[in-house]
């Protein structure tokens, strides 16, 4: 007799809500993975939305005040128009969160983004999983299209909370009589712009990751994003800054009133266009199979197999160089534009004074000032990439290799230090190279390099005492968090530090942040409390590790 | 003889989770000690613990006379261990991975390294990210035994490996034990600890339920027969056979469980006119369950 299909009795309907947020579909999962994310970065662009506003009203408080930084405009060096954003309205609540902070939000919800994008389909490849989803009865466009659906929902849910908190900024602390008062439409301008620029580097990443693996098209992405930035904002890199999309977009100031939506309606189709590459790359590729970047392998003796502690630094040593090349190569273009910048500004006395009202801790008619201004930045990228060390050590214990090296005769303390004192060798590996880029880049500017050179160590005493933070929480509670918990360090000091002075929170707050006590290291002024606190944290870490490490159960 | 490996005991919990319970293990000199139960029961919990990877919540734990949580370095010097899972460094070639754990444990003899590398046909010049699954578990059974340890402890060693390369892992397994040292092998293979092992422990829901030599497993072995009759099965006449339990009828199928010889019921089936005959040994979970299914962790005659 011939089998028959017996009827699906008893089957679960699939809700509408799991469809929509849970494991009813791709989309549906993609959504309920994304919501940490989701929350983390709606969280932060809304909340920075909330405290710029409050920080205008105590800055510039007096209408006379409002007038002095609109005199900015139209004094300032061209070179920094792009970089920051278009001075348009700087009196102006809107104005001035746009070109003070506007690139932050672009540049931070692009990150978002293209480590959403590169990781949906190419992460899940490497790992393997995606095998069984793409064994499910859906084709291979179809799960592209969802997993991509999923990010864009909650990148322009993130959108609305940054455009209804904006508004609300402007209604709670702006003055209607000085302009700060921010309409829905240029509320929802300025997170169109914030959500294309995003959606333009993410859709990068998308298109990269079939071919180039989740790492690669995450590092290539975010490199081109940083360099097109740039391009648009400094004068030094020609003709790429016609091809970045910040240089299409510079006369859409929204928060100001002025609007260029044909040149966010060619981002969105870049963006939109980077997003099919993705989807089709992904239809027609081998599943799994990339290309990956075809970069020199290193010599086998620096992988290290002699002992523990080369071989953390061996297994180190790629992402250090990787990370030292970014900030050395960051180092180079700024060092060799600083004295241009500074000489402009030193030309105009009431344009110092401006400056100094804006960015009172840094001296911008020096070029050590200059680079003093972006010591904020080069901190972030120190501290993400202590962070990304720990996070290297930590897959020891993650990723199951620990537990054979354990089965030797290797203590579990000697494996904390081991990796600890690898993990600062990477921070020093990487600072020397920034610290060269930035003596390369004043030597070609015409800059003396002196201050700058040592002034570019406190990188790596910081970056240091995150390596301690970090290689602490992995020894005495769980590696599993050590680099995200040294990541979020990083963020939370930097949020404190910019954000106290201007919300005039009180001063042992303020001083919680590490960088709040690093003092000017690019002009030579040094805070030894801050050294000291980073090299008690840095070795004082690894030690806490290394005793922590003796007493709990191994993952 | 001398007990390599003791437990008195040894209760792990994971919070509200369990772990094992009560295990009280002994492990005698140059035997091979099978540790066998299904997934979950508790046999890698039990390891980790062995090798101070984890620390018990009661109980305790002796390798070579060491507590295992006292001194940990001086038991990891003597042993070689092969995790159930793992992953090595992606970067290194697998010589390259062989050389760093023999550098670990202060060298190991390059000619039983080469020998190992050859017996196991294992192609050392590729990095470990390129190796199949059955390549990466060489390169880790190779880096467990390279140094000649006296004591192996295997969890779950044959994962992967295709069927020559397991019979050249236990004859190397086998040639080790000749040479004086001491195997723990965890496995959810019957087969597999038959025919490798002297003692046997079955451990389940955290519990040992029974210890025992090999060949005394043989009794947990049974077939589960299912046959097709025209018409009704006539139940009662297999009830009368040896062996035979478990009898459910339904429609013109009747199904039931026979312990030894099957000899009866193939004849009695043939006599009564049988239409379809299907005779299967069971999983080993089904053997466990069969066994001990309604023990609910009672610890059965634990020698």
């Amino acid at each position: 007799m011939a089998a028959q299909a017996r009827p699906l009795a008893g089957l679960s309907r699939i809700s509408l809500r799991s469809r929509f947020y849970g494991f009813g579909s791709i989309y549906g999962k993609t959504v309920r993975d994304s919501r940490l994310a989701f929350i983390v970065a709606a969280g932060l662009l809304g909340g920075m939305a909330l405290v710029m506003g409050a920080a205008i009203g105590s800055v510039f408080p007096t209408a006379a005040s409002r007038l002095e930084i609109d005199k900015l405009i139209g004094s300032m060096p061209a070179s920094m128009v792009n970089l920051f954003g278009k001075p348009e309205k700087l009196g102006t609540l809107g104005g001035y969160m746009s070109w003070k902070y506007g690139a932050l939000f672009a540049l931070g919800t692009a990150l978002w983004s293209i480590m959403a994008l590169s990781g949906t389909l190419a992460g899940e490849a490497g790992k393997g999983s995606l095998d069984i989803v793409a064994a499910a009865p859906f084709g291979k466009r179809r799960i592209a299209l969802e997993k991509l659906a999923a990010h864009v929902t909650m990148l322009v849910l993130a959108m609305a909370v940054l455009a209804i908190m904006t508004i609300l900024s402007s209604n709670a602390f702006g003055d209607a009589n000085l302009g700060d008062h921010i309409a829905p439409l240029s509320a929802v301008g300025f997170a169109l712009w914030v959500g294309f620029i995003a959606l333009f580097f993410g859709g990068l990443a998308f298109a990269l990751g079939p071919v180039l693996g989740r790492s690669g098209a995450a590092g290539v992405s975010a490199a081109v994003m940083m360099l097109l930035w740039m391009a648009s904002g400094l004068q030094g890199l020609g003709w790429l800054a016609t091809i970045s999309p910040f240089h299409w977009t510079v006369n859409h100031v929204a928060l100001a009133g002025e609007y260029d939506w044909p040149g966010l309606a060619l981002v969105g189709v870049v963006a939109v266009l980077l997003l099919a590459i993705g989807v089709e790359l992904f239809t027609r590729r081998d599943l799994g199979v990339t290309a990956g970047l075809s970069l020199p392998s290193l010599p086998g003796f620096v992988l290290g197999v002699r002992g523990s502690t080369s071989r953390a630094f061996g297994d180190q040593l790629p992402r250090a160089l990787a990370w030292g090349i970014g900030l050395g190569l960051w180092g180079v273009i700024l060092a060799s534009l600083v004295r241009s910048f500074a000489d402009q500004i030193r030309q105009d006395s009431s344009l110092i004074n401006t400056f100094r009202t804006i960015f009172p801790s840094e001296d911008l008619a020096t070029a050590g000032g200059w680079l003093q201004l972006y010591a904020q930045l080069f901190l972030i990228a120190a501290g993400l990439a202590a962070a990304t060390f720990v996070s290297k050590w930590a897959s020891d214990e993650t990723d199951g290799r620990l537990e054979m090296v354990l089965a030797t005769p290797t203590a579990r303390a000697k494996w904390v230090l081991a990796g600890g004192v690898a993990a600062m060798l990477s921070v020093a590996l990487m600072t020397a190279m920034f610290a060269a880029g930035i003596a390369i880049g004043a030597a070609s500017g015409g800059v003396s390099p002196g201050d700058a050179i040592l002034g570019s160590t406190y990188l790596g005493i910081y970056a240091a005492a995150i390596v301690g933070i970090g290689v602490a929480i992995g020894g005495v509670w769980r590696t599993s968090l050590a680099g995200e918990i040294s990541a979020l360090v990083v963020l939370v000091t930097y949020l404190i530090d910019l954000l106290a002075p201007p919300l005039k929170l009180p001063d042992w707050f303020h001083q919680l942040a590490l960088t709040a006590h690093m003092g000017q290291p690019m002009i030579g002024k040094w805070d030894f409390v801050g050294i000291v606190a980073c090299l008690v944290l840095a070795v004082g870490g690894v030690l806490l590790g290394g005793l922590g490490m003796r007493r709990r159960d191994v993952a | 003889m001398t007990a390599i490996i003791r437990t008195e005991k040894l209760t792990k919990n994971y919070g509200t989770h369990r772990g094992i319970a009560d295990v009280d293990l002994e492990v005698q000199q140059g035997e091979v000690f099978g540790f066998l139960g299904p997934n979950g029961a508790g046999k890698t919990t039990t390891i980790r613990v062995l090798l101070d990877l984890i620390r018990p919540t009661s109980g305790k734990a002796y390798v070579f006379e060491i507590e295992s949580s006292a001194d940990p370095v001086a038991i990891h010097r003597r042993i070689g261990y092969l995790p159930g899972e793992f992953a090595l460094y992606d970067r290194l070639t697998g010589r390259q991975t062989l050389e760093y754990f023999g550098n670990l444990r202060g060298g190991v003899d390059q000619a039983y390294q080469a020998e190992l590398i050859e017996r196991f046909d294992l192609d050392v010049s590729r990095r470990f990210r390129e190796y199949s699954k059955g390549n990466k578990q060489k390169v880790g059974i190779v880096a467990a035994l390279q140094h000649k340890p006296e004591l192996l402890i295997l969890d779950e060693p044959t994962s992967g490996l295709d069927p020559l390369v397991q019979q050249t892992f236990f004859s190397t397994v086998r040639e080790q034990v000749r040479g004086g040292a001491t195997v723990f092998l965890s496995s959810h293979i019957l087969s597999e600890v038959e025919k490798s092992c002297d003692r046997v422990a079955i451990i389940r829901e955290g519990r040992i339920v029974r210890l025992d030599r090999v060949d005394a497993l043989r009794d947990l072995a049974h077939h589960q027969v299912e046959m097709r009759f025209a018409g009704d099965p006539p139940a009662d006449e297999f009830k009368k056979l040896e062996g035979v339990s478990d009898i459910e009828v339904t429609d013109h199928l009747i199904r039931l469980r026979v312990f030894g010889p099957i000899t009866g019921v193939v004849q009695t089936a043939a006599r009564l006119g049988v239409t379809d005959f299907l005779s299967r040994e069971p999983s080993l979970e089904e053997t466990f369950l069969a066994q001990y299914g309604h023990a609910e962790s009672t610890p059965a005659e634990v020698k």
